[in-house]
């Protein structure tokens, strides 16, 4: 299915699964979960975390559909914010916590990882459906556009992206801000920023 | 701190942007998180990049979700959960026909109200569909006369259909794939035609359904969108 069609069936069963319909509350639920769970696993890489987070999410989406504007963002957009957030809260809360208790090598995360057949800086490539998208990550360097797609679909931190690349911490940072403001100018520039 | 300083725009849209990445680390992406909640502008930064990024998070393959958590999220709300254990199109599942006896009962409830409606010949025995999402009010009622193979389907309420979406009509025969009717109108009253005259048409088919379809229908004599409303075939003898 492409995104547009997703998108406008996502769109009219949120707006009756805002009436309370049961039924397409589980349309919704089958139509999307799949999707928001691949997102939490690759950021979490833990199953058991990642299906934690989806049964809030959709917990949520159940009492406060209504809340969702149309207006204001594609509904995959919000449902995939909402699941990213609440990840990577749990994510780099996990670590302040870490660093504060001093970590236990038995805490380390099980490592539950999908193995994608795309990496994830091909997975950048292939979200950009629009020509002008793919323009734009084309023109990314080739490090920086892996360093943001590592830290977008794996959740990777800066030092974590420092120690994949083996590259010094202020290299990465830069890399990844740098990145992402061409990437701003260029969506920008081509209306497909907002 | 205030970010919505215009001097530090620069600076916010950086905040944003790690925030969104997942970049930012713990504090900070808690502190900006807690602002956010009630400054607009740092909301609408934020948002502005989730839309940027948006097209990103599609591309990432779907993986499916242990059957447990649709159970959990389903004992937690109190809801149904037999629907999504088996998968397939939706008229081939179990629970799908198992739901359907509710959808009748409140469909059967829903006929007195509905008949009030429609404008039916009282003389002709017609027969009468009321289509209705799982316990919920009737949105459509399509009626038939026994010597018409006009089926009349009026709206009487339902979720309002997009702009870019149409209502498709289907028959439902006994162990046999959907069959379509056509497409109906999302408000008021329109018409479709039957194969053959109701008694015929109707032998093996005790229910007709209302799928949301592309505009015009769907393009492949299969159902592809999500049934919105079911009814069973009631026969005013």
């Amino acid at each position: 299915m492409t995104t547009p069609d997703r998108s406008a069936r996502v769109a009219a069963l949120l707006s009756r699964v805002a009436m309370g319909d049961q039924g397409a509350f589980a349309d919704f639920y089958e139509l999307t979960s799949s999707h928001l769970y691949g997102v939490a696993v690759r950021i979490l890489k833990d199953a058991a975390a990642a299906e934690e987070i989806l049964q809030e999410a959709y917990v949520n989406v159940w009492h406060h559909a209504g809340s969702y504007e149309v207006a204001k963002s594609q509904p995959m957009t919000w449902l995939t914010s909402i699941v990213r957030n609440r990840c990577l809260d749990q994510l780099r809360r996990r670590e302040v916590d870490t660093v504060t208790l001093t970590s236990d090598d038995d805490d380390a995360p099980e490592y539950d990882v999908p193995d994608d057949d795309m990496t994830p800086a091909e997975m950048l490539l292939a979200g950009a459906e629009a020509r002008s998208v793919r323009d734009c990550v084309d023109a990314l360097d080739a490090a920086p556009k892996q360093a943001i797609a590592l830290a977008f679909y794996q959740g990777l931190s800066h030092s974590e992206l420092a120690t994949h690349m083996r590259q010094p911490l202020g290299t990465v940072k830069s890399w990844v801000r740098r990145g992402l403001e061409r990437l701003k100018d260029c969506l920008d520039r081509a209306g497909m920023g907002r | 701190m205030n970010l919505s300083r215009p001097d530090r725009v620069g600076r916010l849209d950086a905040l944003a942007a790690s925030y969104v990445l997942g970049t930012l680390p713990g504090r900070a992406r808690a502190r900006l998180a807690h602002i956010a909640r009630t400054d607009t502008v740092v909301r609408a930064n934020i948002r502005a990049w989730e839309q940027r990024l948006a097209p990103f998070a599609e591309s990432a393959p779907p993986i499916n979700p242990s059957p447990q958590v649709w159970k959990r999220i389903a004992l937690r709300l109190g809801l149904p959960a037999t629907r999504h254990l088996d998968r397939g199109p939706w008229w081939t599942r179990v629970g799908f026909w198992r739901g359907f006896a509710v959808t009748s009962f409140v469909a059967a409830l829903g006929l007195a109200l509905a008949l009030t409606q429609v404008a039916v010949a009282p003389t002709a025995d017609p027969i009468v569909v009321v289509l209705a999402a799982q316990d919920q009010a009737p949105a459509l009622v399509a009626t038939m006369e026994r010597d018409s193979r006009t089926i009349t389907v009026k709206v009487v309420g339902g979720a309002p259909v997009p702009q870019d979406r149409s209502l498709e009509l289907w028959m439902l025969p006994q162990g046999a794939a959907p069959r379509s009717l056509g497409v109906v109108p999302s408000t008021g009253v329109g018409r479709v035609t039957l194969p053959a005259l109701p008694d015929v048409a109707l032998v093996n088919v005790p229910a007709l359904a209302v799928s949301l379809e592309q505009r015009g229908g769907s393009p492949t004599g299969a159902p592809q969108g999500p049934v919105l409303y079911t009814g069973r075939v009631e026969r005013l003898y």
